[in-house]
């Protein structure tokens, strides 16, 4: 009777400790990165982001002046086009995962002034890294 | 392990979007009609004289696709309201009309009517963007804004911030030049433009560091096309910095204007004209401002203070055997507020002390108030 309770608390101890590392991993993926970006006639600040293939980023993008639009080009399967609120008016978060390795222009999409097609930048998308365990599994 | 934390991804995604979502905290946008422009309504009133009410600038901005990488863009201007045939009456101008060719972040090609890449408030002269009614005196007397040309040329950002244009335009005519306001006559604005010669003209301009902007910008080209036995060369230079910083708002602008061959163009237009318009050899100004943020709260509880100096010169240098005239070496301040109700609408109320080195010519101050926005 009692080797059984022992098993059982083993029992339940092991299915807690997986649930946690499963909830920890989970909480990894979850962890987003933010990227700051600030738009103003006629520049976004940073105009050059670079992130990892099938990495998520949350881009938190505030303007100091009037409404911007935030449009990515060339992104298969992502569509983006969005407006950031005029100064004082709030901040526009745009979560942005992109699974291929590239280079992907952004810009602003909403008629900002006479040097509004100045306003871009780009995404480079990066090869992620293999991870060693990986890699000898691959091999073998 | 990996299983555990694939299903752990995989509940999270049911929790958070896979592809681009986006939120703001934000009031209702507001609405924007197919076209996009600004306006610039002012009162005036010179010590001296009476008041006036100008509706200074109408401008309406026209934006086209052809396609994501082939865009046109037009801006067309009516300057004090009512165009006759004189321009002190009103002005109709095609300030912008080009195509963009978007080739990549780093080189992109741009054709046709274009603002000369040259000065803070040229490419960047929204009302709501600048402190003061009217625009600095050294944009307006030693860099000719709104100065537009027709060309072709490209532009691009290189690095983390690095941005550039070159563009070749047609020349100035340096038979427009005057002492009073320097080469600003001269432009050909696009209407016919002489290009016996061209002109070449570019600006580099660091934007990585958030709130701060430097930039440096120049000019040159042969404007003596219609005498071509003169060598009229006109070479522009200027640097400029912004930097905002919470309520602090700081900017400096300097200028410099050399024309070759200046004494023989007085001699020049003389011989045309029967007056020698004692043009310099050299121009010069600079100006430095501070804006302060009283009212911090975002629109409608949103004032700027600032305080302006400006000192421009159309008589720098003479050419040798012309009289330098001090009327013409001038300083300004201005102090005033902008207060925006939104911030694409701008109430600009200001005071303008200006003084010359001239001991005859009477100073005269100045009272402005303006309204502008940008939609």
């Amino acid at each position: 009777m009692v080797v059984l309770m022992q098993a059982l608390v083993m029992l339940r101890t092991i299915t807690i400790g997986l649930a946690v590392l499963a909830s920890a991993a989970a909480g990894q993926q979850n962890e987003r990165r933010t990227i700051r970006i600030s738009a103003e006639r006629f520049a976004f600040t940073p105009s050059r982001i670079e992130v990892t293939a099938g990495e998520e980023v949350e881009l938190r993008l505030r303007s100091n002046d009037t409404s911007h639009g935030f449009r990515i080009l060339d992104a298969d399967n992502l569509t983006v086009n969005v407006a950031i609120p005029k100064r004082g008016k709030g901040e526009l978060t745009v979560p942005v995962r992109i699974d291929k390795p590239g280079t992907y222009r952004f810009e602003c999409s909403r008629m900002c002034g006479a040097g509004h097609d100045f306003m871009h930048g780009e995404i480079v998308v990066k090869e992620r890294a293999a991870k060693a365990g990986e890699n000898d599994r691959e091999r073998r | 392990m990996n299983r555990l934390a694939l299903a752990g991804f995989a509940l999270s995604l049911l929790a958070a979007p896979v592809y681009a979502q986006s939120t703001a905290e934000q009031t209702p946008a507001s609405q924007t009609g197919p076209f996009s422009g600004y306006m610039d309504f002012h009162f005036n009133k010179e010590e001296g004289l009476a008041g006036e009410l100008d509706f200074h600038r109408f401008v309406l901005l026209f934006h086209h696709s052809f396609s994501p990488r082939v865009r046109f863009v037009g801006e067309l201007e009516v300057e004090h309201a009512f165009v006759e045939g004189l321009e002190d009456a009103g002005e109709l101008e095609l300030e912008q009309a080009y195509i963009d060719f978007l080739l990549s972040r780093s080189f992109n090609v741009r054709a046709g009517m274009m603002l000369v890449p040259v000065g803070i408030i040229n490419e960047r002269h929204e009302p709501p963007v600048y402190n003061g009614v009217e625009r600095p005196f050294v944009d307006t007397v030693i860099v000719p804004t709104t100065w537009f040309e027709a060309g072709a040329g490209v532009h691009g950002e290189i690095g983390r911030g690095l941005r550039y244009r070159a563009f070749v335009m047609a020349p100035l005519n340096a038979l427009e030049f005057s002492a009073d306001e320097g080469i600003r006559e001269g432009r050909q604005k696009g209407s016919r433009s002489n290009v016996r010669n061209f002109a070449a003209t570019g600006r580099a301009e660091y934007v990585g560091i958030p709130g701060l902007t430097v930039g440096a910008s120049f000019w040159t080209g042969d404007s003596s096309f219609e005498a071509p036995r003169l060598d009229a060369t006109v070479h522009v230079g200027e640097v400029d910095a912004r930097y905002q910083r919470d309520r602090l708002e700081l900017r400096t602008e300097f200028a410099h204007v050399a024309i070759d061959d200046a004494g023989r163009l007085n001699d020049a237009i003389q011989g045309l004209t029967g007056v020698s318009p004692n043009i310099a050899r050299a121009l010069r100004g600079f100006y430095a401002e501070a804006g302060y943020r009283v009212w911090n709260q975002g629109s409608p509880r949103d004032l700027v203070a600032f305080v302006r100096y400006e000192n421009f010169d159309t008589q720098y240098r003479m050419p040798g055997g012309f009289q330098r005239l001090p009327q013409f070496d001038r300083d300004a301040i201005v102090t005033g507020v902008t207060y925006y109700p939104d911030p694409d609408v701008a109430l600009k109320v200001d005071y303008v002390r200006r003084r010359s080195q001239s001991r005859i010519i009477r100073n005269s101050n100045a009272f402005n108030v303006g309204l502008g926005w940008w939609f």
